[in-house]
Order: C-alpha cells, then sequence, then structure tokens
C-alpha cells in the first residue's frame, strides 16, 4: 500500500485526542506496510504544532490556516484537501469522524470514486487493505467492512484509541501547502459563531456529568440532576429522547450524533441504553445506571446500577454523595 | 422557493435487540416482518422543510425516495403532512452504496429542477452511513452544509443554524445547496392530521426507474465483509438495601471505593 494522508483539525494550535488516534492509526499501518504518513493540519499554529504531529506518528506534515476555512470550512475544506490529495497521492485518507471529518470524507471519496466506510470503530491491514469495524443499527449488530477500491477513505470515531506516546526522536518534513482559495459567490458562509453557555464546567471537561433521558419525564426533574452535578462538581447532559421532547437545549445531547463525553463518573438517569447514546459516554472511566426498569439495556453497559425511581434516588444520592465528602 | 426533502424508509430503529436477526446470507437484517419507519433525521429534515414553508409563502416541498415499492410508506407520510409532491426512484436500494445512491438520487434531482435547496437527514437510521447528503451535493457540483438543525433567517439571503461540538454555527446561503439536518428542540417532527392521511392516500405519486434515469451505475466501492451480533455484555453490579437510603449510600460508598468520586 501507499501512503496515508491523515486530515486533522487543529485547536488551540495542537491536534485535539480525535487527531491523534488517527495519527496513532495511520502509523500502526504504515508499520506492516511502509506507507509514508502525511498529516493535514487544519486551522492556526500548523508550523508550531508539526514537530508534535511527527513525534505522534506523521512522516511529513502539511499546514493550512487560510481565513477562508474558517469562514467557509466546507468549501474551503474541500479545496485544501483535495490539494493535499493530488500531492501525496494517498491510498488511504483517514478522517476523524466529528464535524469536519463527516462533512469532507464523503465528498473527498464521491469525487475520487473511492471505497469510503465512515464511524470505524477500529481498523486494520489484512491482506493489504484496511479493514474496518463499526456498529450499525444502533449497535444491534457489527459489521465488517472495506474498500473495493485502490483508494480507501475512512472515518475513525473520537475514542477509538489508537494515539500513541509521544516519540521526541522521530524526524520528518513540516511545510505549508500552497493552495490559492478563490471562494465562489455560493458558497456558504460563516457570519457567526455561538459558544455555547453554560452553568458550571463544559460536558467535554466535566469531570462527572450527570445525564438525563425520557425517564425524567419533564423539564423540572433536570432540577434533581443539577443537584446532583453540583454536589459532584461536574455538569447535566442528556439523552436525545430529553432533547427531543424540549426538555434540554440540543447543546446537552451526548451520543453519536451528540458529544462524546470522557468524564471519570458518568450517571445515567432514566436512560434506556440504546447504543447511539452509549457511543457518546462509552468513555467514561465509572459509568452508573438508574433506572426503575431492572431489565434496562443500559445496565449492560453500566459498571454500577441502581435500580428505583430517580425521584427517589436522587435527592438520596445526593444526600449520600455530600455526607461522603 | 422549491426544497426537496430525502427520506428514506428504514427497519425501525426502536426495535429490542431480541427482535433483531441477522440474513447471514445478504449480510442484512432480517426485515420480513419487522416494522419500518421514516429515517429519524430524515423527520427532522421533513420539520425543518415544513416550518419554512411557515415562514414564507413561496416554499413548495417534493419529497424524494430511493427504493422499492416499499418506501412508498415515507412519501405517504410526508405528502399526509401536506407535502406538494412526491417522486420515488425504482430500486433495490440495499445492494447499493452510498455513491451509487447519491448518484441515483443526484440524477433524479436534476430531473426535478429547479429547485433551491436540497434536505437530507445527517444519517440513515439503518447503516449509519452518514453520507448520502454529502454525496449528493458532490455530485450535483453544490455547496454542503452539515448539522444544520434550524433556519435562522427565512428571507433572502436565507441562513440556517449548524450545530457544532461547542456551540453552533449561523451560515449564510449564497444559492442552492445540499443541507444536512440534524436534531435539536425545534425540528420534532409533527404528527400529521387525521384529514390529511386521508387525502394523501388519494394523491399521485411520480415514479421514476432507476434504468432511465442513470445508465451506468458502476461498481459499488464498499464491501460487507461480515455482519454479526455483539458479545454478550456483563451486567452491572445492582446495590441493594431495604429503602432507597441505604441503596443510595451503598452506591456512593462503591463510588468511593471505585475511586469515581
Ligand atoms: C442514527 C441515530 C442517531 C442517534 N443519536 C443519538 C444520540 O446522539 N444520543 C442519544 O441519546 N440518542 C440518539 N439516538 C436515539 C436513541 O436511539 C434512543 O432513541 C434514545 O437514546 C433514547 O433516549 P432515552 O434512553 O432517554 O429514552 P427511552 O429509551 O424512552 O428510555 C427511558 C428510560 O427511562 C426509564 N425510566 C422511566 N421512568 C423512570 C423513573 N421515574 N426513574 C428511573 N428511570 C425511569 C425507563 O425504564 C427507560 O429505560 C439516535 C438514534 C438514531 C437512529
Ligand atoms: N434510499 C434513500 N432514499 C432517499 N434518501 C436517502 C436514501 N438513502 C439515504 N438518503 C438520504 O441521505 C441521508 C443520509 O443517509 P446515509 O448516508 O445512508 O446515512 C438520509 O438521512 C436520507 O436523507
Amino acid at each position: 500500500m501507499g501512503g496515508i494522508l491523515v486530515v486533522l483539525t487543529l485547536q488551540g494550535g495542537a491536534a485535539t485526542p480525535a487527531g491523534l488516534d488517527l495519527l496513532g492509526l495511520a502509523a500502526e499501518i504504515a508499520q506492516v506496510d511502509g506507507g509514508e504518513v502525511t498529516a493535514l493540519a487544519l486551522g492556526e499554529g500548523g508550523a508550531g504544532a508539526g514537530q508534535g504531529l511527527i513525534s505522534r506518528g506523521a512522516d511529513a506534515v502539511l499546514y493550512c490556516a487560510d481565513p477562508a476555512l474558517a469562514r467557509h470550512p466546507g468549501e474551503a475544506g474541500m479545496q485544501v484537501l483535495a490539494q493535499a490529495e493530488r500531492e501525496v497521492q494517498p491510498d488511504l485518507l483517514l478522517l476523524a469522524a466529528d464535524s469536519v471529518g463527516r462533512d469532507l470524507g464523503p465528498r473527498i471519496a464521491a469525487r475520487l470514486g473511492a471505497g469510503l466506510v465512515t464511524e470505524a470503530t477500529s481498523a486494520a491491514l489484512h491482506a493489504g487493505r484496511v479493514e474496518v469495524t463499526r456498529p450499525v443499527f444502533g449497535g444491534k449488530a457489527i459489521a465488517r467492512m472495506a474498500a473495493t477500491t485502490a483508494q480507501a477513505v475512512i472515518t475513525l470515531r473520537p475514542g477509538a484509541g489508537a494515539a500513541r506516546a509521544a516519540d521526541p526522536s522521530r524526524t520528518g518534513t513540516v511545510r505549508e501547502l500552497a493552495v490559492q482559495i478563490a471562494p465562489a459567490a455560493n458558497w456558504p458562509t460563516v457570519v457567526r459563531r455561538e459558544v455555547e453557555a453554560s452553568s458550571g464546567p463544559r460536558l467535554e471537561e466535566a469531570t462527572a456529568i450527570v445525564s438525563g433521558g425520557r425517564g425524567v419525564g419533564g423539564p423540572e426533574g433536570f432540577s434533581l440532576l443539577h443537584e446532583l452535578a453540583q454536589a459532584l462538581g461536574g455538569a447535566v447532559g442528556a439523552s436525545r429522547a430529553a432533547v427531543d421532547e424540549g426538555w434540554v437545549p440540543a447543546a446537552l445531547q451526548i451520543g453519536q450524533t451528540g458529544k462524546a463525553v470522557a468524564p471519570d463518573l458518568y450517571i445515567a438517569v432514566g436512560i434506556s441504553g440504546a447504543s447511539q447514546h452509549m457511543v457518546g459516554c462509552a468513555r467514561a472511566k465509572t459509568l452508573v445506571a438508574i433506572n426503575r426498569d431492572p431489565d434496562a439495556l443500559i445496565f449492560d453497559a453500566a459498571r454500577l446500577g441502581l435500580v428505583g425511581d430517580y425521584r427517589e434516588a436522587l435527592p438520596a444520592l445526593t444526600r449520600a454523595i455530600r455526607e461522603l465528602s | 422557493m422549491h426544497v426537496v426533502v430525502l427520506l428514506k424508509q428504514v427497519l425501525d430503529p426502536e426495535i429490542p435487540a431480541k427482535a433483531f436477526d441477522i440474513d447471514q446470507g445478504r449480510k442484512a437484517p432480517k426485515v420480513e416482518r419487522a416494522p419500518q419507519v421514516l429515517s429519524i433525521f430524515d423527520g427532522n429534515a421533513l420539520e425543518l422543510a415544513l416550518k419554512l414553508r411557515e415562514a414564507r409563502a413561496d416554499v413548495r416541498i417534493t419529497a424524494l425516495t430511493l427504493g422499492p415499492q416499499q418506501a412508498d410508506e415515507a412519501l405517504r407520510k410526508a405528502l399526509a403532512l401536506t407535502c406538494d409532491e412526491a417522486v420515488r426512484v425504482d430500486a433495490e436500494e440495499g445492494a447499493l452504496d452510498s455513491h451509487q445512491k447519491a448518484r441515483l438520487l443526484a440524477a433524479a434531482l436534476r430531473l426535478l429542477e429547479p429547485w433551491d435547496l436540497v434536505l437530507a437527514g445527517r444519517q440513515a437510521a439503518d447503516w449509519e452511513a452518514g453520507q448520502v447528503g454529502a454525496m449528493v451535493a458532490e455530485e450535483l457540483a453544490l455547496p454542503c452544509v452539515p448539522f444544520v438543525s434550524r433556519v435562522e433567517q427565512a428571507a433572502e439571503p436565507l441562513a440556517v443554524r449548524q450545530q457544532l461540538e461547542s456551540g453552533y454555527a449561523v451560515v449564510q446561503l449564497g444559492g442552492p445547496a445540499v443541507l444536512t439536518v440534524t436534531n435539536d428542540e425545534t425540528n420534532v417532527l409533527r404528527a400529521a392530521k387525521v384529514k390529511d392521511v386521508m387525502a394523501a392516500g388519494r394523491k399521485p405519486l411520480r415514479v421514476l426507474q432507476a434504468g432511465e434515469i442513470l445508465a451506468d451505475l458502476g461498481e459499488s466501492a464498499v464491501e460487507v465483509l461480515s455482519l454479526a451480533l455483539p458479545p454478550k455484555p456483563e451486567r452491572a453490579e445492582i446495590v441493594e438495601g431495604g429503602s432507597m437510603e441505604e441503596k443510595a449510600s451503598a452506591l456512593a460508598r462503591r463510588l468511593r471505593e471505585l475511586g469515581a468520586i
């Protein structure tokens, strides 16, 4: 197999955990087949981040911080990616299954006529091609898939956990990608960005999350979740069902199509345990379920469970935790 | 303004795992008796279109699906929700990869021109690929805005809200585009009125033959090597106690022992 092009977005001038997973996976594949790993770093700080990306598995780094990327993420992103693809001519393009990769992955695959497998939870080289494993049908089945084309595109779910420790002895080239972006009149333009406001820690950074589902029964019930979250110094999240009911804003949604979180403690309250929810909290160190149905699916995923009505369980648990601390 | 919404009829994602079985020959679920529903994000896309039509009088909505005759159910539902037209591309879509589906849908969209917006779900609720919407945009050489949850400005220039990991962006459109729709608290699909359901049964559905709108479908670029049930997980340790106070204390103690608090 030839080279691998890894597409990653820089945040605050550094790779995200999802980006480091991509590099780790690419390095693993390259180790077997001898191909070169090129990282395409999008966003501010590419020159400074380059050596860090090499220490994590890249052999070469191309970076681009053209301001058009912020104003027209999709269309400018496609121009940058297409240019990098032309230069590197990779056999495999690896992107994160995040807002950037889920946007660009299908488009570049369609443009190149390359086979695309999205939302991989793992990927490995078998007999010269990369086989991907991913849950489908809400986790009721696991599929193994592969591209049948010479060139393949894969998006990897955040949390796939392939990142490597930094190896500062690794060397490689870092250069800016030369690309002229001429925005067309019909390009969508970002005119405003709102970073969500929240009291308490942000979900992605919270060490404890109390998450509510349809079983909470209404917006009022969420106040009990807030009290427990406060006692834990944590944040409140939700399932899609709670968002759909209009009890909490969409920014709180955790899951495959919401946020992926990794707290030390995740307490799921009145959530049944659909896999589309569980992939969002699978990286929690300790998962607790509070559900009145002893047969609820969520007890398959949780480490600890309490069977009962949350309206009684949460106040009691909040008190017990306050007493311990 | 003409809006086309891409709708897919799928195996009900809410059926319990016990009711789910795999046909190993086809590497697909057994669906003979399983209930089919409109894919959930497609419902959100449809609701977004209906809201847009409420916000401005000139909107006309076409529902477009690709699938066998059974997919007509999705179109009937769309008509019952007062979509203006419904079109099905007749094909065994289960055998196609995302790019082939996108090419067929793009071919149908060319026949339905002119339109201003194409709405798709961000991801179908069966194989959860999240590919077809963006690929349709690429086939039509149109811009694509993913993860749209609502219209921020219905008057020209149209602006939409795009959900991002850490909040949202307001994105202004510069002409025809494909939007892939995600859920939020404003776009839960409404229920159809009984009288509209009756009327929908009488409205015509237009059927296009796949072979007539696209001569060469090409080969599938993706192969399913295996489809298997997931391994049986271990059940949680359930805390015991005579009263809720006891259970809660036991839970707090276990959390302390595990170093979680
Ligand atoms: C493609 C796709 C993507 C999706 N993405 C997401 C996603 O990102 N995030 C997400 O969350 N979902 C997602 N979903 C939806 C998901 O499949 C489920 O429908 C959803 O997670 C269910 O939410 P829930 O568990 O809150 O509700 P339910 O399934 O209705 O469960 C409610 C639970 O509450 C319990 N309960 C009821 N009353 C009480 C009480 N008083 N005390 C204690 N327990 C009680 C019940 O026993 C039950 O287990 C997605 C679905 C699809 C098809
Ligand atoms: N067979 C189909 N007919 C109509 N629309 C489809 C079809 N398949 C996918 N789509 C659209 O594309 C979206 C994403 O699908 P997917 O890429 O399969 O996850 C869906 O939510 C639909 O809006």
